[in-house]
């Protein structure tokens, strides 16, 4: 598959209407989610550390969309996206980064530790790179029980240059395990440009000296990311090895709620708004007859009435009980 | 016996008479001192405890790349350490004495065959961890950076240790910033027990393990470590790129090893001994192991050298019985030495 | 003379002030110096300070090589819970060196991590792990509780010739506090009392000394004499100033952070137990975190960490005092 360059505009070539709205109405719950944490956050609502993907909902939406329930996902620390797209609830979701009983991890996990089992999002992790293995260990059970589940991992430029990144390749490779890799590949590994990381350029780049397949997309044109996950999930569904889907974006927001952004004068975030997700897959749907902006502006409203309601949800759940800790620690 | 390293770190030219004798003789000390070791556990059961891996069948790869390296360059190996410092120009009595565990040893028996040091010479250790010095090295070779002498560290490892993160992290770091590095992946397909075929993606496809390198925008070769000059021109190339700051070289180099991985593990009272190489004890692949055995870089460079005339047999007689002799006199040593007293490590606890 | 920075300030002056000292330190690790405006790299150039990937395995390998060359890096790791991606090179690499060398190398390194983020952090960057490294044989472990003794412990820290885990609190990291002008060393192995008292002894460590101190001072208005111990490295420890303050009190109430097994308060309980066991005059409290993992949800955190009201009601059982009335 062809790499495409970032700000391509993109034809939105392989979506048809149905798909395109559901994408649509995908991304601006997550965006409409997101925007509303920021408020939540510093009334103190939502506590402790919240990663933003705003500006990346096309990756989440393009490739969350198109799993069963039954396949698994393995997000990171910036997982509001993923689930989200994947069908956690998202007044659950809410009542997990408020720290509410009702969360879907009852408020002892919060928004880096988020799982929710019913929908095969089985959970993210804190650590950079530390949910890659997780990813090739659920395929390989998947593949061992008989069952047609390959596993799907997100993951940032930044986990890349993790000693588990190259472990995690090289046993997928060699064991032809069926997961899909995609790394959203934002420029910033936490706070740091790639250019101060690695001399390799792309990060499919890195794929080919362990035999992974890969491909590069522009990660905010989501038809370019749709397509391209589809070739993937067909072929690990179809049994075959790892694939590493590598999706160009860019955080318009900064690494965390609050962090000043200083380190990120260089970047042109004007450019990259040109680049927005959303507006981009609304130009192509109207240039393909698919739906207008009005189509938009109600998607947008129905998402931002879902969140005041996932507000009023999570708002009214009660805290944790306070023998949770002693229930959990260990399973019984 | 001429110990001292006699180069001076100046671009590769054709490698003298003197000098291929030179490699010769070390290629021939390392083989007898490890052999030595080897039948210490037949010929005095119970000094080596623990875990000790030999060097043979790597000969060629070690004096090649040793060969290459200028008076003030460092290395940092494996816990497959004793073929280095020979060539380096260690003591053998000292060696002999730190793996037999006496107080006369190198590192007053506190380290082991696992854990030699030499650093006046150059050599500053390993790790008994699988690829854990990898960082080490490179660490090593911010420091060469950053005095700006010229020097450069080479960095030994087996190909077990390329799957580990440890190398790749380590590897991304040194490109990043143009560390004078040589990495030398002594490719001897097989880990402890298992084949690299079974391991490593790239061997799994027949690729040579040098491609690892593209991963990190770094140069990668392959050598044939069973040849002492090809591996001394590798290393010179790498050498000299690492010294002119253009940045690390990964150099695989292939060798087998003609000993099992270590010897036999097994608690107190079961008497230690080398098993049979896991060709034959595991894979039962007898005739692998017998074509390895005929490639044996040690002969076959001494029959080189004589057919070509750079030595006479005579000449390569006599290094072979001044290497024997050599070896005689650091296991006397290190027979008759003492053993160190029991409270000597808790003055090393602590710097 | 003295000035007043916070407790992350102290930190950095102490890192300033040796790699003005010694051009041999080196400063490096994950998300720093990455503008060419960083005061360290703009001071030290970027030969001496630099920004490292997320490698923590080759990070502290790498200070171990460059250490073990000659020169005293101190590597940035960011927070306590990443030393756990690189546990070799934390415990079985740098720590041995010097040992089975029989003293051919030395390491000296400083690595730096900020532990105990209890503030909606969540499970994996939450930890006081620093028990753990205690027992680590060629390692030395500070842990600092004000500005002033983080800067005398990282100052000495960089001096020392051997690894050192420096475990700064992320919860303290602005809390402002005097820090001696210029050189400033604090001895690692000798514990400070940071409340003298008569009735009883109290040991906090790290992010603890606060929540002991103010213990000692809501007591201390009830009549009662508590003395406070902060032994501010916990390898090496101090245990004969905790002795002989036992000695005088005969009452013991530890305070850690840390989950019961792995704390520091296990280990002072220990050696009081065996050595101070006649001056004891009731049994040794331990007050600490809950052997759980630490929460998201704010309710749930407090409720498994130690605080004040917990500190004061193993006082009063310790010393038989009735409960304060609420």
């Amino acid at each position: 598959m062809a790499g495409g360059a970032a700000g391509d505009p993109g034809s939105g070539g392989g979506l048809d209407a149905a798909v395109a709205e559901r994408l649509l109405e995908t991304m601006w719950r997550i965006r409409a989610f997101e925007e509303r944490l920021e408020p939540l956050k510093r009334s103190s609502m939502v506590l402790g550390l919240t990663h933003l993907s705003i500006g990346q909902e096309a990756v989440a939406a393009g490739v969350c969309t198109q799993l069963r329930d039954d396949e698994p996902v393995y997000s990171n620390h910036r997982a509001n996206g993923h689930a989200l797209a994947k069908g956690v609830d998202m007044g659950r979701l809410l009542a997990e980064l408020m720290g509410r009983a009702e969360g879907c991890c009852r408020g002892l996990g919060g928004s880096m530790h988020v799982v929710d089992v019913a929908h095969g999002f089985l959970g993210a992790t804190g650590v950079v790179g530390g949910n890659l293995p997780f990813a090739v260990g659920s395929a390989l059970a998947g593949r061992l029980l008989g069952q047609d589940r390959p596993a799907v991992v997100f993951f940032g430029d930044g986990a890349a240059q993790t000693g588990i990144f190259a472990e995690t390749l090289n046993l997928a490779s060699l064991w032809q395990v069926p997961v899909v890799l995609v790394c959203e590949n934002n420029g910033f590994a936490e706070f740091t440009p790639r250019s101060a990381h690695t001399r390799v350029e792309r990060v499919s780049d890195l794929a080919a000296p362990f035999r992974v397949p890969a491909a590069t997309v522009d990660g905010n044109d989501v038809a370019q990311v749709h397509a391209a996950f589809a070739h993937a999930l067909a072929l690990a569904r179809a049994g075959s090895g790892p694939f590493l889907l590598e999706c160009l974006t860019h955080r318009l927001s900064g690494h965390y709620v609050g962090d000043p952004g200083g380190y990120r004068a260089a970047v042109e975030d004007e450019a990259w708004r040109a680049r927005d997700p959303i507006e981009r897959l609304v130009r192509q749907a109207a240039a393909a007859g698919w739906f207008d902006a009005e189509r938009s502006r109600a998607a947008e409203a129905a998402a931002r009435d879902e969140v005041e309601a996932a507000v009023a949800f999570a708002a009214s759940s009660p805290f944790p009980d306070l023998g949770l800790p002693a229930e959990l620690t260990y399973a019984r | 016996m001429a110990n001292a390293n006699p180069t001076d770190g100046s671009a590769p030219a054709a490698l003298g008479a003197e000098r291929l004798a030179w490699m010769y003789t070390q290629m021939y000390r390392i083989r007898e001192f490890e052999e030595r070791v080897k039948s210490t556990f037949t010929e005095h059961p119970g000094i080596l405890r623990g875990h000790t891996h030999l060097a043979d069948g790597a000969e060629a790869s070690i004096v090649g790349s040793v060969a290459a390296l200028a008076p003030d360059d460092q290395i940092v190996t494996t816990y497959r350490c004793h073929g280095y410092p020979i060539a380096l120009g260690t003591d053998m009595k000292l060696m002999m004495a730190e793996i037999y565990g006496k107080a006369t040893g190198l590192c007053g028996g506190l380290g082991g065959s696992m854990h030699l040091y030499d650093v006046a010479r150059g050599f500053l250790g390993g790790s008994g961890i699988v690829a854990q010095a990898i960082p080490h090295a490179t660490g090593a070779a911010w420091a060469a950076q950053i005095r700006r002498r010229g020097q450069v560290v080479v960095c030994f490892f087996g190909d077990g240790a390329s799957k580990q993160g440890a190398f790749h992290e380590s590897l991304n770091i040194a490109s990043v910033w143009k560390l004078p590095i040589v990495y030398v992946m002594e490719n001897n397909h097989y880990q402890a027990s298992t084949r690299t075929d079974q391991e490593d993606a790239n061997a799994a496809h027949g690729e040579p393990l040098s491609t690892k390198a593209k991963a990190y925008s770094m140069e990668g070769v392959t050598v044939d470590g069973a040849d002492p000059v090809a591996v001394h021109a590798t290393l010179a190339d790498a050498l000299a790129r690492a010294r002119s700051g253009t940045g690390p070289t990964l150099v695989e180099s292939l060798v087998y090893r003609l000993s099992a991985h270590g010897n036999l593990i097994a608690p107190p009272g079961v008497p230690l001994n080398y098993p049979e190489h896991e060709a034959i004890a595991i894979f039962g692949n007898r005739d692998e192991y017998e074509a390895a055995l005929r490639g044996d870089p040690v002969p076959r460079f001494r029959h080189q050298l004589v057919t070509e005339g750079t030595l006479s047999a005579a000449d390569a007689d006599a290094i072979e019985q001044a290497a024997r002799e050599e070896v005689d006199e650091a296991q006397r040593f290190a027979l008759d030495s003492p053993w160190p007293a029991p409270d000597s490590g808790l003055d090393y606890v602590y710097a | 003379m003295s000035h007043v920075i916070p407790y992350i300030a102290a930190i950095q002056e102490a890192i300033r002030e040796e790699m003005e000292r010694d051009d041999r330190v080196l400063y490096f690790g994950q998300n720093m110096a990455t503008s060419p405006e960083d005061p360290f790299l703009k001071q030290f150039g970027p030969d001496r300070v630099r920004v490292t990937p997320i490698s923590e395995t080759a990070e502290i390998g790498i200070a171990t090589g460059a250490a073990v060359a000659g020169y005293r890096p101190v590597v940035e790791l960011y927070m306590a819970e990443f030393l756990l991606v690189a546990t070799d090179q934390v415990v079985n690499e740098g720590t041995r060196f010097h040992f089975m060398s029989k003293g051919q190398v030395s390491v000296p390194m400083v690595m730096v991590a900020g532990y105990g983020f209890t503030a909606g952090w969540a499970g994996q960057h939450t930890g006081s792990i620093y028990g753990m490294f205690m027992g680590v044989p060629g390692l030395k472990v500070a842990l600092p509780s004000t500005p002033a003794d983080a800067k005398g412990l990282m100052t000495t820290a960089i001096r020392d010739d051997n690894p050192v885990l420096f475990f700064q609190n992320y919860l303290l990291l602005l809390d402002e506090g005097e820090v001696p002008d210029g050189e400033h060393a604090v001895p690692f192995g000798v514990a400070d009392v940071k409340r003298a008292g008569s009735d009883l002894t109290l040991v906090a460590t790290g992010y603890a000394v606060r929540t002991a101190l103010g213990a000692a001072e809501s007591l201390a208005r009830r009549g009662v004499s508590v003395e406070v111990i902060d032994p501010r490295t916990i390898a090496p420890l101090d245990v004969d100033t905790i002795l002989s303050s036992v000695a005088r009190t005969g009452h013991l109430v530890l305070v850690d952070q840390a989950t019961r097994h792995s704390s520091v308060a296990a280990v002072i309980a220990a050696e009081v137990a065996e050595l101070g066991f006649s001056s004891l005059e009731a049994p040794i409290s331990l007050v600490t975190a809950l052997d759980s993992s630490i929460a998201y949800s704010k309710p749930v955190e407090e409720f498994v960490l130690p605080d004040e009201h917990k500190v004061v009601k193993a006082v009063e059982e310790s010393l038989g005092l009735a409960p304060a009335s609420a």
